[in-house]
């Protein structure tokens, strides 16, 4: 037992280094381009003779192979990002009922010979296409209500829950 | 000790007889532009079970029962939670095959499937309203029975 506030402040201490070390993490705030909101990076790949056909809107086929060969889906078309010279957008086909046939899926970026692939993060299609899925202004809303309705539910439950408890515990006059 | 109630003031009272109606009136407000503004089911019913409790302290207990009965109170409660887990179920049912839980789209309210899912963002809101609203006037009524009936048992 004597040793104990030593341990604790040792572990405060500790918690507090994590804490720096996490904050040190956050990107800056209001940044759209940061990793956690936009991309993740996936690979890098050699860039020679593959940006003129990303020019043309064709996907090149050792491009093509790289994809099936890490396991992700393979792309069905590929656009330039409008006004950047060297950032293409890349879509993959889905087959899902009452929902846009494609989704803007990977992100190739030229840096020095190499290009680089990212694979574009749900809040860009939350941000950019939420409001034509959804007919509802507010991103809030349809995040809360409708993308994630499941979890919104669980804390109506959660709520309900909780009244019921309180109901059972404190109310003591023989009926509900 | 039984004629002995609290002093109750004539400004406090007839300032909060004008305001309850209004601050009802707020949440609904809240409640219906959740989907164009900000707001949303549950702020909107914590505002509307703030109108209740400000009806008690200012008044009295007794008679905040008897405009909220227990038993509507209970009722409401579930209503809520009905109202969003059977939007869900009704999805179910009618995209049939499919099993889309939750997916408001196939609902048939209009023939759009964005119209639906807009539309059926302002049902879910409204329940979680009501089921916010019920469970806060139930838990404030519930503890402050707790205290009066202490109070009525020691005498």
């Amino acid at each position: 037992m004597k040793g104990l506030p030593t341990i604790t402040l040792i572990l405060i201490g500790l918690l507090c280094a994590l804490f720096i070390y996490v904050a040190e993490d956050i990107p800056v705030f209001g940044d759209p381009n940061s990793p956690p909101i936009k991309y993740v990076k996936l690979f890098s790949i050699d860039a020679d003779a593959l940006e003129d056909p990303l020019n043309r809107g064709v996907i090149p086929n050792n491009l093509m192979d790289e994809f099936e060969r890490r396991g992700f889906p393979g792309p069905s078309r590929v656009e330039k990002v409008t006004g950047m010279e060297g950032e293409w957008n890349t879509f993959v086909s889905k087959e899902e009922m009452h929902y846009s046939k494609e989704e803007k899926y990977y992100w190739i970026k030229k840096e020095g010979d190499k290009l680089r692939v990212y694979r574009y993060a749900f809040v860009v299609r939350w941000i950019e296409k939420g409001q034509e899925e959804t007919g509802t202004p507010n991103m809030v809303t349809y995040g809360l209500a409708d993308y994630r309705g499941y979890d919104t539910l669980g804390e109506t439950a959660v709520i309900f829950t909780a009244g019921v408890s309180v109901i059972l515990l404190l109310r003591r006059r023989g009926r509900l | 000790m039984k004629g002995k109630e609290a002093e109750r003031s004539i400004i406090v009272e007839t300032v909060s007889r004008v305001m309850i109606p209004f601050i009802q009136l707020f949440s609904l407000y809240v409640i219906i532009h959740g989907a164009s503004g900000p707001g949303g089911g549950f702020q909107g019913g914590v505002v509307f079970g703030s109108s209740f409790v400000l009806y008690v302290v200012v008044f009295d207990i007794i008679g905040g029962r008897k405009r909220l009965p227990e038993s509507v109170n209970t009722v409401l409660s579930s209503l809520g939670l009905y109202i969003y887990a059977g939007l869900g179920l009704l999805c179910i049912i009618l995209s049939s095959g499919v099993a889309q839980y939750l997916n408001y789209g196939f609902l048939p309210f209009t023939p759009h499937f964005e119209e639906n899912r807009a539309l059926s963002i302002e049902f879910v809101e409204m329940g979680i309203g009501i089921t916010v609203m019920a469970i806060m006037v139930s838990i404030f009524f519930d503890l402050a029975w707790k205290e009066k009936n202490r109070k009525g048992r020691e005498k």
